[in-house]
């Protein structure tokens, strides 16, 4: 089990370093330069110049790269080019936002994915029909499409919720949930999707062994068979499946937030883009990445849990 | 590879014969056509505007309404399908182009190649790529080509996981091992035999992982990233859309229907193209319906008969039949065998007697009378309190025979405290008296020990245990030792023998080894084709068989008794077990028979054998009076085939 957890970790943080490199490259491979972004405009050539100079844009790339990866290491990602704040006290404002909206649209996926499957697998060829039907539409409906639809429904004919805007955990959690209502769904619908294929194709694949008709020949009852044993078994793939949708979800969310209009890490990446904002860019990456590692991690933990051939290694 | 050759052969492809294949070939097909021409035939040009007519919804002049600044839906949806589907394919382009040589390349070299690359996979695959792909918008600027390529070099890591197990097991073929020794280089091999094989999967990802790039594209588009106004694209009339929801709801159905289908269109050609998946289908255990079993037939002494199993036939829903006309009882504390080659039915009777048949195949008729009550074809309800309280079961592969994700303590204890009614610590001292009574030294260990932690013999005498804790009368062992070395074989049998001894409960043991049925058991029925063909005592029916069928076993079995003389070859049966539902009329053994002659053709009576047993064979009488044996070169089958044609 250590063993297993320092891999995972080791693998993490390959991540974040791969992350910042990449985007570190995507950065230093153009032609647009920090000291223009930030004089905007009217500055003249001369004036770009010295700014960059100013900003160690001119220095060694290799220098530059070990420069701002230390700082990264210690959480400094320098200040925004455009308002000139400090890079890590505005994301870690906004952070919050886009992971909460991330987790409870991946459980939301989890549960209601895990339910449609067990009943397909268990319920009959109808059934299953039905339920592969609906993951293979919702799996085509684009979020940010789906999004729009529910607004109109749920907060412009039906008014039961709020169309746009955020209300914070520490506002009250029902307001908070109410905001977060509308984006959650409209993620977790096509993630609910995939889970409910995997958890069906684990849940027959596991009914289908043959230590369920040992179970069987003890008269086991069938609930047990199918809600403790076969569930247990299905349940590997599917929070497997779940870390890869945490992945998928996080970014659905990030252009989600521009649809409602929840001050998350997206618009500052969309910000960011927009303004070639290089130091939030590299920011929003390695921070984004940083949230789905921890959270594959704790999958992985879950994993660990679940399956005692990796618990016992 | 079957279902690939099978597509050769008929004109249209296997993925076109299903409606999603047709709609999903036949939309994208139909999308990329009239998108690239779209200029040529829309009514409006994209950017043209009529101010008077603005949000409109669909009218003769304006098929699909009108957005903000009233320009033309129609024409605007249908040319912005151009962008998205080209830039998805070159996206797809990339990744299999960065992705396959990868797969490749670590499924040739395996061990530290594979590794590293698998490492090196796992940690893109982790990045959360749309915060990439707008951190590479703000770098290189809106530029859709060279982010959607960044985009395929994301993707190609989740390829590579989720192909590089194709591409392995591709390998494993024999035809590439001898195209290998052959002296055909690895290119060549790759080219020639590896990605062929994996022709299907790839195709399959290529279609998902474009519908992935046309949802891509177009979320990048809602953000603003798309082509620009005045060009259309989906993305960004959604956003419109949301942004005029209030004055006109109509505008987001054209672009979000265009958009949907064509995803839709794309996931569609996947599934068509992966065919049904493998994994059987779970059908619930139904409440039976009750057969027409014929009355118990008390009579004949009840004196310790636990089991009495008259006429009993087996079927297939709709379908052959699998076992007809089985009769044979066993009493109390008794061992008996139950014999023959596979497919001949022994375990199809022995699960009957649990009602634990697979799904579609039921007792059709005949009586099943355990401890003087009718038990064949009992609902579901009543056949789950015989199981393991008074029948249990112990299977052939004693490693998948337990729940790999409980521990055996779990999995005792559970049907303990179930079948007697006992707490948690009571539950665990009953489950660690179980394992010693099977034989198990360091039961602590065990109990506390996961099923892939135990050895082979270990596992079965686990299972063995997990047989006994509802103290059933009698134990159906279903090939229990052939899984098992020979050595642990022994100790397994001698462990069935001690427990029949200690508990005084029946043994069923389904085998087809002769030698364990000598071993430990008091009687045995000869199964072929679904029939009893010999049944009598171990001692009189392997030492003096009457019916053919058990004289040949007998030859071909390799075993030979310490006081036999070893016979110079051993005898084969030629042929092999007719298929259920292709049975001959009269003696079903009569294709494959030395013996065979005209009045076996015809059904007939068993004749009473050794004591009590009997004996399917017509010949009987005159095979014993001219002391035939089974030769152990084949003679006289061809012959006798002829005279039975009818």
């Amino acid at each position: 089990m250590p063993l297993y957890i320092a891999k995972r970790l080791a693998i993490g943080v390959g991540t974040i370093w791969a992350a910042f490199t990449l985007t570190f490259l995507l950065v230093h491979s153009t032609d647009n330069s920090p000291g223009a972004v930030r004089l905007g405009m009217g500055a003249t050539p001369e004036e770009v110049e010295v700014e960059n100079e100013r900003l160690g844009w001119n220095r060694p790339l290799l220098t530059q790269y070990a420069d701002d990866l230390g700082k990264m290491v210690r959480l400094d990602f320098g200040q925004s080019l455009i308002n000139r704040g400090d890079v890590r006290d505005q994301l870690s404002d906004r952070l919050p936002v886009t992971a909460s909206i991330s987790v409870l649209a991946t459980l939301l996926a989890g549960i209601v994915g895990t339910a449609l499957g067990v009943v397909a697998a268990v319920r009959g060829r109808g059934t299953a029909k039905a339920v592969n039907a609906f993951s293979g539409f919702s799996l085509s409906i684009p979020s940010f499409w789906l999004g729009v639809v529910l607004v109109y429904f749920f907060a412009i004919r039906l008014d039961l919720l709020p169309a746009t805007g955020y209300s914070r955990f520490s506002e009250g959690v029902g307001s908070w949930l109410q905001s977060l209502a509308l984006p959650v769904i409209t993620l977790a619908i096509g993630g609910a999707a995939v889970v409910a294929r995997m958890a069906a194709s684990g849940m027959r694949e596991a009914l289908a062994r043959e230590y369920i008709t040992t179970l069987r020949a003890i008269g086991t009852p069938e609930w047990r068979i199918r809600y403790i044993h076969a569930l247990r078994a299905a349940s590997l793939p599917v929070v497997g499946a779940l870390g890869v949708q945490f992945i998928v979800l996080f970014g659905g969310s990030v252009i989600i937030e521009n649809l409602f209009a929840l001050p998350g890490i997206g618009q500052a990446a969309l910000f960011g883009a927009t303004g070639n904002d290089f130091p939030i860019l590299i920011g929003v990456v390695v921070m984004s990445t940083a949230v789905v590692v921890i959270t594959n991690l704790v999958l992985d933990l879950l994993t660990a849990v679940l399956d005692p051939k990796l618990r016992t290694r | 590879m079957s279902s690939i050759r099978q597509a050769k052969h008929q004109r249209i492809p296997a993925f076109l014969r299903s409606w999603g294949g047709v709609f999903g070939a036949g939309w994208l097909i139909f999308m990329f056509l009239a998108s690239i021409t779209a200029r040529w035939w829309r009514p409006y040009d994209v950017a043209e505007q009529d101010l008077i007519a603005r949000l409109q919804g669909p009218s003769s002049e304006y098929w699909l309404g009108t957005d903000a600044v009233g320009r033309d839906l129609f024409s605007r949806v249908f040319t912005a399908g151009a962008l998205p589907l080209q830039a998805s394919a070159v996206m797809v382009l990339v990744a299999f182009g960065i992705g396959l040589p990868l797969i490749l390349i670590a499924a040739e070299r395996g061990g530290r190649v594979e590794e590293a690359i698998g490492r090196f996979a796992e940690t893109i695959m982790s990045l959360p790529s749309t915060v990439i792909l707008l951190a590479a918008i703000g770098a290189i600027g809106n530029r859709i080509y060279p982010v959607m390529m960044i985009f395929g070099l994301l993707v190609s890591a989740a390829l590579y996981r989720i192909l590089i197990g194709v591409a392995k097991s591709s390998r494993q073929h024999l035809y590439i091992d001898a195209a290998r020794v052959d002296g055909m280089g690895s290119i060549r091999v790759n080219l020639a035999h590896v990605l062929p094989s994996m022709a299907r999967p790839i195709a399959v990802q290529a279609a998902i992982v474009y519908a992935i790039g046309l949802l891509i594209i177009n979320g990048l588009a809602f953000l603003g990233f798309g082509p620009g106004e005045p060009q259309p694209s989906w993305g960004f009339m959604i956003k419109d859309a949301s942004d005029n929801i209030f004055n006109s709801p109509w505008m987001m159905v054209p672009p979000g229907v265009a958009l949907s289908l064509t995803v839709m269109a794309a996931n569609a050609l996947a599934d068509a193209l992966a065919g049904p998946l493998g994994i059987p289908e779970y059908t619930p255990p139904k409440r039976r319906r009750t057969i027409s079993a014929s009355p118990a037939q008390q009579s004949e002494g009840t004196d310790n008969l636990a089991l009495s199993v008259r006429d009993l036939s087996v079927v297939v829903e709709g379908g052959p039949t699998l076992v007809s006309g089985i009769s044979f009882d066993l009493r109390q504390g008794e061992v008996m065998g139950l014999v023959g080659e596979s497919g001949c039915g022994k375990t199809m009777t022995a699960r009957s007697l649990l009602g634990l048949l697979p799904a579609g195949v039921e007792v059709s008729s005949g009586s099943i009378i355990w401890q003087g009550r009718q038990i064949a074809g009992l609902p579901e309800r009543d056949a789950i309190k015989i199981r393991g309280r008074e029948i249990a079961m112990i299977s052939q592969e004693p490693m998948v025979a337990l729940d790999p994700l409980f521990s055996v303590k779990s999995q005792l204890t559970r049907p303990l405290r179930r079948f007697r009614g006992v707490g948690r610590r009571e539950a665990r001292r009953i489950a660690l008296e179980l394992l010693r009574q099977v034989g198990i030294v360091d039961a602590e260990r065990v109990l506390r020990c996961y099923p892939h932690q135990l050895s082979g013999g270990m596992a079965q005498r686990v299972a063995i245990a997990l047989a006994l804790t509802g103290s059933p009368k009698l134990l159906i062992a279903d090939e229990p030792t052939t899984a098992l070395d020979v050595t642990v074989q022994a100790e397994i049998l001698s462990l069935l023998r001690a427990l029949v001894a200690e508990t005084g409960m029946s043994v069923l043991l389904v085998s087809h080894d002769l030698g364990v049925v000598a071993d430990i058991c008091d009687r045995i029925a000869v199964m072929y084709s679904g029939q009893v063909v010999e049944a009598g005592t171990v001692a009189e029916v392997l030492e003096d068989p009457y019916h053919p069928y058990t004289m040949a076993l007998l030859g071909a079995n390799p075993h030979v008794a310490d006081d036999a003389p070893e016979p110079e070859r051993l005898a084969a049966i030629s042929g092999s077990v007719p298929p259920p539902g292709n049975w001959p009329e009269g003696c079903r053994f009569a294709d494959r028979c030395q013996f065979a002659a005209s009045e076996c053709s015809v059904a007939f009576e068993p004749e009473p054998a050794h004591v009590d047993g009997m004996s399917l064979c017509i010949r009987t009488g005159e095979l014993r009076r001219t002391g035939a044996q089974w030769a152990p070169e084949h003679r006289g089958a061809e012959l006798a085939v002829e005279s039975e044609a009818p």
